[in-house]
């Protein structure tokens, strides 16, 4: 069986054969494996990958696999499954350009009104969780056409903040900046 | 002694206390927000009382309900933990007047240590080196500008009810001066409730170097030798060590002597911590009292094997301390390394969520002071921290190597750790040869990426995974005198 493997931002072809013996021959771009394995639980299986024992521990994710391997956990995807079920997130490139806070949050402050003008780069919103504040700047410059939150609404990544109608065509994206940030210089 | 505590905080440093607790043959109470019904502390304590909203001000931080859960309950003693109300006076002052007992400090030590100010004056009077900075308080930006122009850039805003590193920011210029106070001054009345901040001298990659005191209500005060906390991102300790690397015999020797004339100086009763900056030619300066238990309090405890929540409880009791100076001897090497739910990939955002599984590592030496488990909701609403790994060996480098083999095998899965980043410290260059300064993260670790070596075992055990699944959904047949029932034909169905 043939799968396509998005993880860690790259995408590899990975042949999959389930020989009689039990033992998966599994080809990664040039490189084949040879794995016996046991499932113990929903989380952990133990394989043997080329004679060398190892406990994974995984669980499911959504559209996806957590897969941890030696402390570090990896997100696994099926390219091919979320082509068809067009799940497929964004990549942070493609970031949409709207004000969206980058993690659940609480509006702290905001700092315009409907109506204003606003510069591109221009602090628009002040979030915080646990804590810690994020200040939201414009992506470009431009006209506040609405404000949909209040200050002390609970807010979540994707949700948009504000919409801002784009005055000129630019290549900037919205920025999020940890106002922690700053002080690292 | 005390047959009940409350314990007024959240979170893994409640399991910890609620441990000795049960050693000691005292009841617990924990307290909890609406956000929390579901926290190992609440799980885990012999009571529990809801005390609101997940607001800390309707909850973890409000005197009236915490007070009435003790009263209701029966407590006779209130254990602050670390944060929320464990060093403000008032909550101290009410303790004392309702007649249950406060954990911890007299009041008037916790005002006068926790006003930095008033704690610089007061090492200044009794010869504790200082940095040199603003002897109180300002809010006056215009007055900000002249101290800041008089200290020289640059300089550190500090806040003066402040602790772990909220409320703080480095400022370069003076251009960059009134906005920092402002939001600074924001962020520390948030955390704190007190909007006060003032300026000192920032001093270029020193080490921070903290001693560990226990003073008794009869006047001995003795301190339990240092922890190197150096490693800290966002002005927050990440990875704490005892022994410090930078420390002589002759200069811990004088350290130590410094911390309990501060203890002393202050009026000091219980467990506290005499926090200094070490330079680059060994002259060292006081920062502040932290007059708690600090959340690296365990590497004090597997160096010298005192129990110091123990020490805590006894002290609060009336009872003096059972050993002298000259009894205290660490032993070995010990690490703790902060497991926070946050991306190390971007600028250490909290990643709250649910933990879908976590599986914590074992063996001889290490300890994990944890508060979570699988299938935990980590809530927005509070300081991310999730656990404490702590290893101890008998030296440095076997006690980083046994950090090294723990983190690996610390599987926490659904949302973000630091755990990638913190083994590539543990195994970095600077790090083995104890180079450790405060700006460690950024002159090493600034463009960190994970090294992504698991990513063909990861795509052989999604597959894996993946088939194991197929199979046992697709070849359920019943055999000889089976019947179908759902939960076989379900497979691995998961709701």
């Amino acid at each position: 069986m043939n799968y396509n493997l998005k993880i860690g931002g790259q995408t590899l072809p990975v042949e999959a054969d389930l020989k009689d013996d039990g033992t998966l021959l599994a080809k990664i771009g040039e490189k084949s494996f040879a794995t016996r394995y046991q499932i113990i639980s929903e989380n952990q299986i133990h394989m043997e990958v080329e004679g060398i024992g190892r406990n994974i521990y995984l669980a499911d994710n959504g559209d996806g696999k957590l897969i941890n391997i030696n402390g570090t956990t990896y997100l696994v995807q099926d390219a091919d499954t979320l082509a068809r079920n067009g799940t497929r997130k964004r990549s942070s490139k493609e970031l949409p350009q709207e004000i969206t806070p980058p993690m659940p949050s609480v509006v702290e402050r905001i700092m315009v009104a409907e109506g204003d003008l606003v510069e591109k780069g221009q602090s628009v919103m002040v979030v915080s969780a646990m804590k810690m504040e994020a200040t939201l700047q414009a992506p470009f410059k431009g006209k506040v056409l609405k404000i949909n939150v209040a200050e002390g609404d609970k807010v979540m990544p994707g949700q948009i903040l504000a919409d801002i109608e784009r005055e000129e065509e630019g290549e900037s994206k919205p920025q999020e900046e940890i106002t922690r940030e700053k002080e690292k210089i | 002694m005390f047959e009940k505590i409350l314990i007024a905080n959240r979170g893994e440093i409640v399991v910890r206390i609620i441990a000795t607790c049960r050693e000691m043959g005292i009841k617990t109470v924990a307290v909890y927000s609406e956000a929390d019904k579901a926290a190992l502390h609440v799980l885990e304590a012999d009571q529990a009382v809801c005390l609101g909203p997940s607001a800390p001000a309707e909850s973890y931080l409000n005197m009236d309900k915490i007070m009435a859960a003790a009263k209701q309950t029966g407590a006779q003693a209130i254990h602050p933990g670390y944060g929320f109300l464990a060093e403000n006076p008032l909550f101290a002052e009410r303790c004392q007047e309702e007649g249950v007992v406060f954990i911890g400090p007299s009041a008037q030590a916790i005002r006068d240590l926790g006003d930095k100010t008033v704690a610089r004056r007061t090492m200044i009077n009794s010869g504790v080196p200082v940095i040199p900075g603003m002897m109180q308080a300002e809010a006056d930006p215009d007055v900000l500008m002249k101290e800041a122009e008089l200290i020289g850039y640059p300089v550190l805003i500090k806040a003066a009810a402040g602790g772990g590193g909220k409320g703080m920011r480095i400022v370069y210029s003076a251009g960059d001066l009134r906005e920092a106070t402002e939001s600074a001054s924001r962020e520390a009345k948030s955390a704190f409730g007190n909007g006060a901040i003032y300026l000192e001298k920032y001093l270029h990659q020193p080490r921070h170097v903290e001693f560990q005191v226990l003073a008794d209500t009869y006047g001995n005060v003795i301190h339990l030798l240092e922890r190197e906390c150096s490693i800290q991102r966002r002005h927050q300790k990440i990875i704490e060590e005892t022994p410090s690397t930078a420390l002589t015999p002759k200069l811990r020797k004088e350290m130590g002597k410094a911390a309990v004339a501060a203890a002393k100086a202050s009026g000091y009763v219980n467990a506290g911590t005499v926090e200094f900056l070490v330079d680059h030619d060994s002259k060292f300066y006081f920062l502040e009292v932290n007059t708690r238990l600090q959340v690296e309090h365990p590497i004090t405890e597997m160096i010298t094997g005192i129990d110091l929540v123990r020490q805590q409880i006894e002290i609060a009791a009336g009872n003096p301390l059972k050993f002298s100076q000259a009894d205290i001897v660490g032993r070995g090497h010990a690490i703790e390394c902060r497991i926070y739910a946050e991306d190390p990939l971007s600028a250490f955002l909290p990643s709250s969520g649910k933990i879908a599984f976590v599986r914590e590592p074992r063996g001889p030496g290490i300890r994990n002071d944890s508060g979570v488990y699988s299938g935990y909701t980590v809530p927005m609403e509070y300081d991310p921290i999730l656990s404490k790994l702590i290893t101890h060996a008998e030296s440095r480098k076997e006690c980083i190597d046994r950090m090294s083999r723990a983190l690996k095998d610390y599987v926490v899965l659904g949302v973000l750790t630091p755990i990638p980043f913190l083994m590539d410290i543990l195994s970095s260059e600077a790090f083995i040869k104890g180079e450790t300064y405060t700006n460690f993260i950024d002159t090493h670790f600034a463009d960190w990426r994970p090294a992504m070596k698991g990513v063909d075992l990861a795509c052989i055990a999604y597959i894996v995974d993946n088939m194991a699944n197929h199979r046992t959904k697709s070849n359920f047949t019943p055999t000889n005198g089976e019947t179908y029932s759902p939960w076989q034909t379900l497979g691995n169905f998961r709701p």
